[in-house]
C-alpha cells in the first residue's frame, strides 16, 4: 500500500466541531517544501486558498494538503452536513478532472479503518453504493497527523436523514420498491460476492445522489469498524447485545436485517422507537421478535408488509436475500416467514421482579441485572427450572459443568470466580449472543476490533485479558451448535496462541502482540511513531528516524509496540532478534535491539537512517561495555560517530558484535585474568611467607657460615703443610 | 649386637692408633674442647654451628700440630704446646670466631632475602595494575591458600583456558 505523498501548507485557525479529533496549532511548512513546483498544487480559483504561501505565522484560513499528487483537500472547508460518527468531511478538488464533485473523509485516530475494505472498493463502481474514488494516508494539519483520508463522490442531495432522531418527509409508497428497495438489494449483493458486509446501513447513512433527490445511495462504510456506528434498532438482535466495538464483521444477513431496519424507518419517517433505551430495545424485540417490535402499532402498507417481514426476521438462516426480493418485486408471492417457537415452560422463573417462561429472554435480563444472576445459578434453581421445566437436560447439565469448569479455574477472587460463571451460563443459555462478562460484550470474530478501539482509547483491558485468560471464548465456541468444527478450530487455534501472547511478558508479546495479529491491517500504535500511521514494516524505520528529532532518545526507540508489531507482521524476519532484545543482560539486549532495526533496514530499507542510527548509537553505551578490554572499549567510542555518519545500522551492528573480536576480547580477557591470579599468589607468598622465609635465612646462613669457615680451614691447612714441607 | 662389634672393632683399632699418636692426641684434646662443646650445643640442629667452629678451631690449631710433627713428636712437646698461653690463644680465638661467623651469616643472608623480594612484589604490582587499566577491575582477584580454594581454582581453569593464550593484539605470550 502506498501512502499518499502530501504537501503541507500553512494551516487555518481550527474550527472544533463535535467529535473532532484533537485541534493542535501548525506550524508553518518549511519554505522549501512550499516553493517545491512539483508539489504545489494550483491555488484554488474561488478560495481563500493560500496554497503558495510559504512564510509568516499560521493563517487563519487558506491551507491545503494534496492527496496522491492529484485531489487537493481544503482544510479549512468543512463539510459538517456529511461527517460520519469517527470521519470528518471535507470538501476536495480533483485536479485532474475538474469540477468533478468531490468530497473527502478525514478518519479519526481513535478508530481503526477497514483498510481491507478500501483496498477493494477503491475506485469500485457499484449501483447505490457511495463510490469510492480513492484513499490514501496523509499528514492532515489540524491533527498534526498522519490520517486516512477516504474520497468520496459527493452526493449531491444530501443526507436523506439528517440524523436518527430525526423527522423527515417519508418517500412516497410507489416509489419505493424501484427507488430504494431494488437498487440498495442489488448493490449488497454486489458487496457480498465481493467478501464484503457493510455494516453501516442506516438511513442517516443514506444520500441522495442528484440534487433532484431521486437516487438514494449508501453512503461510507470504511471510517469505522464493522457496525460499530450502527444504534441497535439497526441491528440484528444479537449483533445489538454486543458492544459497539465488538460486534465483528458480520455477514450479508445483517446487512439485510439493516436494510429492512432502514426501510422501515424511510417508510414511516422517523425512528421507530425514540426515547427508547437499547436494552429495552432488545427487550422487545426479544419477546415479541424485531418486526413486531419495530412496526409496534405504526400502520404499515400491505405492499411492504411481507418483505419487511421477510428482512426483520430474527433468524438469519430465513431471513430474505436479495433474491427474495427479487420474487416479492416480480409479484411472486412468498410463503410467510414463521418465527420459531422457543421453548416455554409452564411454570415460570421468578427473577429481578419479573416471570419468565423461555430461557432466551432471562438471559437477556440475568446479564441486566448482573449481581442477581449468579444466586440463581449458584442455588440450582436455575438448573432445576431448565431441567424440569423445559426438560432441556443437556443445556442443564452444561450449566453444572461450567459452574465446576469455572469454579476449578476460578483461583482466589470469588467475585471473579462468580462473574466467569455468569458468563458461561448466559453463553449456553443464549448461545448467539455475544460473550457476555458484565459490561464487556463481544463476539468472538469482534474481539480484535474490539481490543484495538480499547487501546486506540486507553481503556482498560482487564476485561479482554479475561477474555482469552478465562477461556470466556471457548466456552463460547463449545455452546455453538450451528458452527462447523473448521470454523471452531480456526478460532481454537488463534485464540490459544493469543493465550500463550498474554502469558508472555516479553516485548513483542502481550495484548500489543495480540491485536496486531488480530488486525491485518492495524497502524502501529507505538507513542513514538503513531502519528505517523506506519501500517507496513518497510514503514517503521522511516517513522523512527523523523521520530528521532524529537523523541526522548534515552529510551530504546523499539518499544513493546514496535517489537509486537514488527514480530506479527514480520515474524520470520525478527523473530530471533526480538528474541534477543528479551535477554535479561544489558549488553546481550542492547545489541538485540540494533540487530532488531539493523536486520529490517538490511532487508527493507531505506538505505540510510542518520537521525535513527544516531539514536541508536547512543543506546550502545551497555555493548561497549560488554567488551573487557578498555583499549577497545576506547577504540568504539571513538568509532561509533563515524559508523553513524554513515546512518546504516546494519554496518553498526556488525563493527560492533563482530565474532572474531567478541572471541579475541574473551581469550585475553581469559589470559589477564590467569596473569593477575598468578601475580597474585607470587605476592602472596612473598608477603605471607616472612617467617619461613627466616627459617631458611637462618639455615642458609648457618650452611654458608660452615662452608666459610671449612674453607678458611682447608687454606690454613694447606698454607701451614707448605710452610713445614718447603 | 652387630652395633656392639662395630663398636668394639673400632676401639681396638683406635687404642694402638692413639698409643702411637699420644702427643697430637694430646695437643688435639685441649686445642678442640670449643668443638667439641659446639658439637654438643648444636645436637638436633644439624650441627652447623660444630662444623663452623669446629673448621675454624682447627685451623687455629693447624700450626701448632704442624710444629709438633716437624720439631720432634714427643709428649714433651706436646706438653710444651698445652702450657704456651699464646697457643691457648690461638686455639680458642680461631674457635670464637668460629661462632662470630656461625652467628652473623643468618642475618646477613636474611637481609638480602628482604631486599630482593620486596622489589620483586614492586614488580607484580606494577603488572597488576597494567593488566587493570587494560582489562578492567573484573580482571581481579584474590589469593587465598586455605579459605580461597575456589579463587585459586578459577585462575588454575582460567590458567588453563588460555593455555595459548592470545595477548590483545594477536601476540602470544
Amino acid at each position: 500500500m502506498a501512502e499518499a505523498a502530501a504537501d503541507l501548507r500553512q494551516a487555518p485557525v481550527p474550527q472544533q466541531r463535535q467529535g473532532a479529533p484533537t485541534l493542535v496549532p501548525v506550524p508553518a511548512a518549511p519554505a522549501g517544501a512550499a516553493e517545491s513546483p512539483a508539489s504545489a498544487p494550483t491555488p484554488p480559483k474561488n478560495g481563500n486558498g493560500n496554497g503558495a504561501k510559504t512564510n509568516g505565522a499560521p493563517s487563519a484560513s487558506g491551507s491545503f494538503i494534496v492527496v496522491r499528487d492529484r485531489f487537493t483537500l481544503y482544510c479549512d472547508r468543512p463539510i459538517p452536513s456529511l461527517d460520519m460518527p469517527n470521519a470528518l468531511a471535507y470538501e476536495v478538488a480533483d485536479r485532474k478532472q475538474e469540477g468533478r464533485p468531490l468530497y473527502a473523509l478525514v478518519c479519526k485516530s481513535d478508530m481503526p479503518a477497514r483498510i481491507s475494505v478500501m483496498r477493494v472498493l477503491k475506485g469500485l463502481e457499484i449501483p447505490a453504493i457511495l463510490h469510492m474514488v480513492d484513499w490514501g494516508v496523509a499528514e492532515w494539519p489540524l491533527a498534526d497527523r498522519k490520517c486516512v483520508i477516504v474520497i468520496y463522490h459527493r452526493p449531491l442531495g444530501g443526507r436523506v436523514m439528517d440524523s436518527m432522531n430525526a423527522t423527515f418527509k417519508r418517500i412516497p409508497d410507489h416509489q419505493f420498491a424501484r427507488a430504494v428497495i431494488k437498487p440498495i438489494a442489488d448493490g449488497l449483493v454486489e458487496l457480498s460476492l465481493k467478501g464484503i458486509a457493510h455494516r453501516a446501513i442506516r438511513p442517516d447513512n443514506l444520500y441522495y445522489m442528484d440534487e433532484a433527490r431521486t437516487k438514494i445511495v449508501l453512503g461510507d462504510c470504511v471510517t469505522s469498524v464493522p457496525a460499530h456506528d450502527q444504534p441497535v434498532v439497526m441491528e440484528p438482535i444479537e449483533s445489538g447485545m454486543a458492544m459497539p466495538s465488538g460486534r465483528g464483521a458480520g455477514t450479508y444477513a445483517d446487512d439485510m436485517y439493516s436494510f429492512g431496519a432502514s426501510v422501515l424507518m424511510l417508510n414511516i419517517g422517523r425512528h421507530p422507537m425514540p426515547g427508547v433505551s437499547d436494552a429495552e430495545i432488545i427487550r422487545r424485540k426479544i419477546a415479541t421478535g424485531s418486526y413486531s417490535a419495530l412496526v409496534g402499532d405504526e400502520r404499515m402498507p400491505v405492499a411492504l408488509i411481507e418483505c419487511l417481514r421477510g428482512l426483520l426476521t430474527d433468524d438469519p438462516e430465513q431471513r430474505w436475500q436479495a433474491t427474495n426480493i427479487d420474487l416479492w418485486l416480480n409479484g411472486k408471492r412468498l410463503t410467510p416467514i414463521q418465527a420459531k417457537a422457543e421453548s416455554q415452560a409452564q411454570r415460570p422463573l421468578r427473577f429481578a421482579d419479573q416471570e419468565f417462561h423461555a430461557v432466551r429472554p432471562l438471559a437477556f435480563a440475568m446479564h441486566q441485572n448482573w449481581e442477581k444472576a449468579i444466586g440463581i445459578i449458584s442455588d440450582g434453581t436455575l438448573e432445576i427450572w431448565i431441567r424440569r421445566g423445559h426438560e432441556l437436560n443437556e443445556l442443564a447439565d452444561g450449566i453444572a459443568s461450567a459452574i465446576k469448569t469455572a469454579t476449578a479455574w476460578g483461583g482466589g477472587n470469588k467475585a471473579d470466580t462468580d462473574d466467569v460463571i455468569v458468563a458461561r451460563v448466559l453463553s449456553l443459555m443464549d448461545p448467539k449472543a455475544p460473550v457476555r462478562l458484565r459490561d464487556f460484550r463481544c463476539f468472538i470474530e469482534g474481539f480484535g476490533a474490539a481490543l484495538a478501539i480499547a487501546i486506540l482509547r486507553k481503556q482498560k483491558l482487564q476485561p479482554f485479558t479475561d477474555f482469552i485468560n478465562r477461556d470466556l471464548w471457548r466456552g463460547w465456541l463449545t455452546a455453538q451448535t450451528g458452527k462447523t468444527t473448521a470454523d471452531n478450530q480456526q478460532f481454537e487455534t488463534v485464540y490459544r496462541d493469543l493465550k500463550n501472547y498474554l502469558k508472555d511478558p516479553n516485548s513483542g508479546a502481550g495484548a500489543e502482540r495480540c491485536v496486531y495479529e488480530l488486525n491485518e491491517w492495524l497502524p502501529c500504535l507505538s507513542p513514538l511513531i503513531d502519528t505517523q500511521y506506519v501500517m507496513e514494516v518497510k514503514g517503521v524505520l522511516p517513522a523512527l528516524d523523523a521520530a528521532s528529532k524529537s523523541a526522548n532518545t534515552k529510551l530504546w526507540p523499539v518499544d513493546r509496540h514496535i517489537a509486537a508489531f514488527l514480530r506479527a507482521r514480520y515474524a520470520k524476519g525478527t523473530g530471533a532478534q526480538i528474541d534477543a532484545m528479551n535477554d535479561s543482560r544489558p549488553d546481550r539486549a542492547t545489541i538485540g535491539m540494533l540487530s532488531v532495526l539493523a536486520i529490517v533496514q538490511w532487508r527493507l530499507g531505506p538505505e540510510t537512517l542518520y537521525g535513527l542510527t544516531g539514536w541508536v548509537g547512543g543506546l550502545m553505551a551497555p555493548v561497549i561495555n560488554s567488551y573487557q578490554n578498555r583499549n577497545k572499549c576506547k577504540d568504539l567510542e571513538k568509532e561509533i560517530p563515524k559508523m553513524v555518519r554513515k546512518g546504516n545500522l546494519a554496518e553498526l551492528y556488525n563493527y560492533l558484535d563482530n565474532p572474531e573480536e567478541r572471541q579475541r576480547d574473551a581469550e585475553g580477557f581469559a589470559w589477564a585474568k590467569a596473569e593477575y591470579a598468578t601475580a597474585e599468589k607470587l605476592i602472596y607468598d612473598f608477603e605471607h611467607g616472612q617467617v619461613d622465609r627466616q627459617e631458611s635465612a637462618i639455615k642458609l646462613g648457618r650452611q654458608t657460615g660452615a662452608v666459610a669457615a671449612t674453607v678458611i680451614m682447608t687454606i690454613t691447612l694447606l698454607i701451614v703443610l707448605m710452610g713445614a714441607v718447603f | 649386637m652387630k652395633n656392639r662389634k662395630q663398636a668394639f672393632l673400632y676401639v681396638m683399632l683406635a687404642i694402638p692408633i692413639g698409643l702411637m699418636i699420644i702427643p697430637t692426641v694430646i695437643v688435639l684434646a685441649v686445642a678442640l674442647v670449643p668443638t667439641g662443646v659446639a658439637f654438643i650445643l648444636e645436637r638436633g640442629k644439624g650441627y652447623y654451628g660444630g662444623l663452623t667452629v669446629g673448621a675454624m678451631n682447627l685451623a687455629g690449631t693447624a700450626p701448632y700440630l704442624a710444629d709438633l710433627w716437624t720439631e720432634g713428636h714427643t709428649v714433651a712437646n706436646a706438653v710444651g704446646i698445652i702450657t704456651n698461653v699464646f697457643a691457648w690463644l690461638v686455639f680458642y680465638g680461631a674457635a670464637m670466631l668460629g661462632w662470630a661467623i656461625d652467628s652473623t651469616t643468618p642475618a646477613a643472608v636474611s637481609a638480602f632475602m628482604t631486599i630482593t623480594s620486596g622489589h620483586r612484589i614492586t614488580a607484580l604490582r606494577a603488572q597488576q595494575r597494567e593488566l587493570v587499566q587494560k582489562w578492567g577491575p573484573d580482571v581481579e582477584s584474590v589469593y587465598a591458600p586455605e579459605g580461597g580454594k575456589a579463587a585459586d581454582a578459577a585462575a588454575a581453569q582460567a590458567a588453563m583456558m588460555s593455555a595459548e593464550p592470545v595477548a590483545p593484539g594477536g601476540r602470544t605470550r
